[in-house]
């Protein structure tokens, strides 16, 4: 496919979709089968090493597939009721690297749950490659706001 | 409705088998927690491996009151009270980081971080009886320290550190034990988590785990072929898996794995070998603590599942802080320590087993903060205030110690940590 402006937002606002409607299994069918999952905390960017770091989420394909799987069962209570959340992408930066999409894009995310409303923001940054109908997620970085912040529930997907 | 005399019937509250709704409920009873346990005892202020260089600092709280702990530039790591010695503006606003000095930015006073008090701003302003050595930064009334753990307590008498922790010391071994130089790195960062229910909530709960996380130990089961984690065989929350609870005096009490996990240890093994150098991290276990004691220590994961009362738990690979903010309101501060003297792969293995599980998006904190938050709201109907507690003291064993032992799902741990609850809630204020 040609990599166009166009092609990238679709697919940014097609996984916000997704994520909104907690589609959990239609965004895990996104993803490369090597892939990153990650949100770094304590106020930290991607430079940090997350050997050596704690992460908010740290999640290869396998860590990525336990938290859809998790998400999806009756039992996961801190989603039952489900976030009903709208989030808004925008200020989409990309450029094309070695064949790979990296984009930067903020996002402004209203949740509500249980009679309490959350505003979270961030920076996303992807790493897509291009496949023959749009993209794979071959990583995803969330710089969230409040990273270093007291959180109770973050179980819903950024 | 309780009458308010009632409510400081502490032991009326707090029954041998059941308790009365109104300690998780009252805002006048939690003003006299604050009082009489969190401006009282030994509360853990965190551990010094946080703070590995000159000028680095934590600001927290202890109870209600604001405290500052810095490695000075001496290398002491002390805990001064987050008060100018002037007006009492907080003189560290920033949760952490590293500083020579500390600048209060109402007028402009600068301590050292050792404490004393650097500079005055237009001192000709203050008469000949003004010393500056007067007004150095308040120390806690009395500090003191465990393998690294900083305590603190905010009464100038009472308990030493050693007779507080008595017999839950050794636990504090075995998480430190886990590195075989018995050191740890807590430069890791911290998972902030909150929910809003009363901070008691956190307790050490063997009997929730099938319910409150089934989601979890579905996942995990569909992985490992039936088995919880690499550390646990079978159920270790099953009556009947060996795993015990224990009351430990004081409030202290753990979830004792050891018996299912040492039952499990060549499994576990296998685990370890398949890291890189992961072998190199058994021969160093069995080096500096003899192949026995190695195993033992191995098996236990560094993983005590320990409450330290009423503020400190290690679970995991975390040390655990408990900050209750109001009745109904708690921040828990998740610090995953890191090995000193292992091979990398243990540490990233670490850190990956706690955020898998704990943390505002791990499969398990979040669960367990959602049910307390329903368990605040339940505790709203006190038609029939009393919560049952009664589970395994049928069959509580009373050790020669004195310390009292249950099976894992028996509610030996919560009777334990409200019979510490009491006796500090009972004794007089000085
Ligand atoms: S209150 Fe700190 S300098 Fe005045
Ligand atoms: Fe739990």
């Amino acid at each position: 496919m040609t990599i166009t402006r166009e092609a990238v937002e679709a697919f940014l606002f097609h996984e916000a979709d997704l994520l909104d409607d907690m589609d959990a299994e239609a965004w895990l069918a996104l993803w490369a089968p090597e892939c990153c999952y990650w949100v770094p905390c304590n106020g930290r960017d991607d430079s940090t090493d997350p050997q050596r770091q704690v992460s908010i989420i740290y999640d290869d394909r396998a860590r990525l597939e336990d938290r859809i799987y998790r998400l999806m069962s009756s039992a996961a209570h801190s989603q039952r009721p489900r976030s009903r959340m709208r989030r808004v992408v925008g200020n989409i930066r990309y450029e094309v690297r070695e064949g790979e999409v990296h984009t930067r894009s903020n996002f402004l995310l209203a949740e509500l749950r249980r009679g309490r409303q959350e505003i979270w923001s961030g920076v996303s940054q992807h790493r897509l490659l291009p496949a023959s109908d749009g993209f794979q997620i071959r990583a995803k970085t969330v710089l969230l706001t409040q990273s270093d912040e007291a959180i109770d529930n973050l179980t819903f997907l950024l | 409705m309780n009458a308010p005399h009632a409510l400081s019937d502490y032991a009326h509250l707090v029954q041998p088998d059941r308790v009365h709704s109104a300690i998780y409920t009252d805002p006048a009873i939690f003003e006299q927690e604050m009082a009489r346990i969190f401006h009282r005892t030994w509360l853990c202020v965190g551990h010094q491996a946080e703070l590995p260089n000159p000028g680095d600092f934590r600001a927290t709280t202890l109870g209600r009151q604001p405290v500052i702990m810095v490695r000075g530039e001496d290398g002491q790591v002390r805990v001064f009270m987050n008060r100018c010695r002037h007006r009492g503006m907080t003189v560290c606003e920033t949760e952490t980081g590293n500083a020579r000095f500390f600048t209060c930015w109402y007028h402009g006073w600068v301590y050292r971080n050792t404490g004393p008090l650097q500079d005055v701003p237009g001192p000709a302003g203050y008469g000949a009886d003004f010393h500056k050595e007067d007004f150095g930064l308040t120390l806690v009334p009395r500090q003191a320290s465990y393998r690294g753990f900083v305590f603190a307590s905010l009464a100038p008498t009472g308990p030493t550190l050693a007779e507080h922790l008595g017999p839950a010391a050794k636990y504090l071994d075995i998480y430190m034990d886990a590195s075989p130089v018995g050191d740890i790195d807590v430069t890791a960062g911290v998972h902030r988590t909150r929910y809003r229910g009363n901070w008691k909530f956190v307790g050490m709960d063997g009997y929730h785990p099938h319910y409150t996380h089934r989601s979890v130990l579905d996942a995990w089961r569909r992985r490992s072929g039936g088995n919880m984690a690499d550390t646990h065989h079978g159920d270790p929350f099953a009556d009947d898996s060996g795993n015990l609870t224990r009351d430990l005096g004081n409030g202290h009490v753990l979830l004792d794995f050891f018996p299912g996990r040492m039952g499990n240890l060549d499994r576990y093994l296998a685990t370890l070998r398949k890291l890189p150098q992961g072998e190199d991290y058994i021969q160093a276990m069995h080096s500096a603590h003899g192949e026995a004691r190695g195993n033992e220590l191995l098996a236990w994961a560094g993983d005590p599942h320990v409450g330290i009362y009423p503020n400190l738990q290690l679970i995991g690979v975390q040390i655990r802080l408990v900050r209750p903010l109001a009745v109904d309101d708690t921040e828990v501060l998740m610090f995953p320590g890191l090995l000193k003297g292992v091979p990398a792969s243990v540490n990233s293995l670490r850190l990956r087993q706690h955020e898998s599980f704990y943390g505002p998006a791990g499969a398990g904190s979040p669960d367990d903060a959602e049910l307390f938050e329903r368990n605040q709201e339940g505790l709203q109907a006190s038609v029939d205030p009393w919560l049952y507690l009664g589970r395994g003291l049928n069959r509580e064993r009373v050790e020669p110690d004195g310390t009292r032992v249950g099976l894992v799902g028996d509610e030996t741990t919560q009777r334990g940590q409200l019979r510490g609850w009491l006796e500090l809630m009972s004794e007089a204020l000085a």
